[in-house]
């Protein structure tokens, strides 16, 4: 996770940097560090360096770093010259490594010639099975080619055996819910939330997965979720707003004419409505007319 | 002691900075030649899969209040079924997981290897080190200590009356042996800095049974009781939203 802090950081450095205020080798460090892919501004600020023989000769070691780090840049941007010039000299420097053969695959994969890749990653799997960033390209070729069960399979094989990997869980439930699978999702999401129970986010997404699914039950579940999400966010979450309204909504019409006992908390609709209202009047106050219709719609 | 001892100057020529400089020299030298024994280890599927289990099964422990009884009911059954569960370990299994690692070849050779690079030249400089300097005193400190020192700075001298401010040549040895760690990550970059307590901290923990954290982790996960929290929730969204409301 990038932080606020780092996220101001790594903009002020960025804003420097194009400004032609120096620290370019800075700016590509924290990139690096925050994992973020900002791969057109890495791609120009790196070859800038690496063009420059004094400059790249002080790094030392590091030049190297500099250049995978621009070579899958280069990629991210499709300038597969580039990247083939990057990958060329560092193979020369490392022949045999399997580094430099997982960027090789990769710009296999960029050309989309996707068996070539496959059998490059199968080689490469062959001699340490467990190497997690090849195991992920695949799923990323799958899903690149659109074959989402692929993806799916290679993914869940993945997760057997590295299970406490949240990324890829995340991954996998963003696909169930874009193949409308919200039984799945929501068992991701479960996961997710298990294994960072106080990100909001998740809690906003497994709400809304079960949302979906309907439901009393469900749509119960729903709101706990959603109400959880206001509390972690400091009701500052719309969606989450929305979220109590719809499902209060939903709730209210598979019970209609039942005798309810439930009732637990029958405030917080219509505190998320008069909250929603507040955050409208202040943020996008034209829109406010569209808000009272669309809640007005939902009226319990 | 009244009067202070005189230490030659030669002491100090011969023997604290020539100790210092080898005691360097046989860190950087060991560094490359661990460097050049380092096999790429592939990692046992077995071990990497039963590592990744723990860290989930924790994380269901800590978090069990966040998710729905039913599917935290399922996970626990999922984890600790007596047939296949993830973290059910048959019974003949446990005993043999030790025996494997000891048969395997090549754990035993990366075993050999690490103990070449590290016991043997301690080993040797230490024998160096007794055989010529023993029963030196070879500096002194500036500031005064208490008597609790005496075994940490006077190792080989057997003189109660000597003051504790000064270091024995065995002592400075061990001195230098596991305070060069700072050097050592400034010569050889920051994570290349061989450490030694850290390595022996992990020789100790070899030979520990996997299978039996396993099923620590099964104890834990069967007696944890599911409160679901997100009842609770409900109320203080309320209350949040009350605040921001108003």
């Amino acid at each position: 996770m990038v932080t606020k802090t780092e996220e101001t950081e790594l903009n002020r450095l960025e804003i420097q940097v194009d400004n032609g205020g120096g620290g370019a080798w800075e700016y590509l460090c924290l990139v690096r560090k925050l994992k973020v892919r900002r791969s057109d501004k890495v791609l120009k600020h790196g070859l800038s360096i690496l063009n420059d023989p004094k400059k790249r000769s002080n790094l030392g070691p590091e030049e190297w770093t500099l250049y995978e780090q621009v070579a899958v840049a280069a990629m991210d941007c499709q300038c597969l010259d580039v990247a083939k010039d990057c990958i060329k000299v560092l193979q020369k420097r490392f022949p045999e490594s399997k580094r430099v053969g997982r960027l090789e695959g990769m710009l296999l994969e960029s050309k989309g010639s996707w068996a070539e890749a496959e059998k490059a990653y199968s080689s490469l799997l062959e001699e340490n099975p467990f190497d997690q960033v090849v195991l992920k390209r695949r799923v990323a070729m799958a899903k690149a080619q659109g074959n989402m069960s692929g993806a799916i399979e290679w993914l869940n094989k993945y997760l057997e055996t590295f299970m406490a990997d949240h990324d890829a869980w995340r991954e996998l439930a963003e696909i169930y819910v874009s193949l409308q699978m919200y039984k799945q999702a929501a068992y991701c999401y479960e996961e997710l939330i298990l294994s960072q129970p106080t990100l909001p986010l998740y809690h906003l997404a497994y709400a809304e997965v079960l949302y979906t699914l309907g439901g009393l039950e469900n749509l119960q579940t729903a709101k706990k979720y959603y109400a959880s999400t206001i509390d972690l966010t400091g009701g500052k979450n719309t969606r989450a707003l929305f979220g109590i309204c719809l499902c209060t909504s939903a709730i209210g019409q598979l019970t209609k004419g039942r005798n309810k006992e439930e009732k637990e908390s029958p405030e917080l609709h219509s505190l998320a409505a008069t909250a929603l209202e507040k955050i409208y009047k202040q943020r996008a106050p034209t829109k406010l007319p569209l808000l009272n219709s669309a809640l007005k719609g939902l009226k319990i | 002691m009244a009067e202070d001892l005189v230490l030659d100057t030669a002491i100090r020529d011969w023997v604290l900075i020539p100790l210092s400089v080898v005691m360097v020299l046989i860190g950087v030298l060991r560094y490359f030649v661990s460097k050049l024994m380092r096999s790429s280890q592939v990692p046992d599927s077995k071990i990497v899969r039963e590592g990744q289990v723990i860290v989930r099964a924790r994380n269901l422990r800590a978090a069990a209040n966040y998710i729905p009884a039913k599917s935290f009911r399922a996970r626990k059954v999922y984890f600790n079924n007596e047939e296949n569960g993830l973290l059910h370990v048959p019974k003949g299994q446990a005993q043999n997981a030790q025996a494997q690692m000891f048969s395997d070849p090549n754990m035993a050779m990366d075993m050999m290897k690490k103990n070449l690079s590290m016991i043997i030249p301690q080993t040797l400089t230490f024998a160096w080190v007794n055989f010529f300097f023993s029963g030196f005193v070879a500096a002194k400190i500036p500031f005064p200590l208490t008597q609790r020192f005496r075994s940490m700075l006077q190792n080989g001298i057997d003189l109660s009356t000597v003051d504790v401010s000064y270091v024995s040549s065995r002592s400075w040895y061990f001195l230098n042996l596991f305070g060069l760690r700072g050097l050592f990550s400034l010569i050889l970059g920051e994570e290349n800095a061989t450490d030694d307590t850290q390595r022996m901290m992990q020789m100790s923990g070899f030979g520990v049974d996997p299978t039996k954290s396993l099923g620590a982790e099964k104890d834990s996960l069967d007696i944890v009781q599911h409160e679901w929290a997100l009842p609770k929730f409900e109320q203080r969204a309320e209350a949040v939203l009350r605040k921001l409301v108003s």
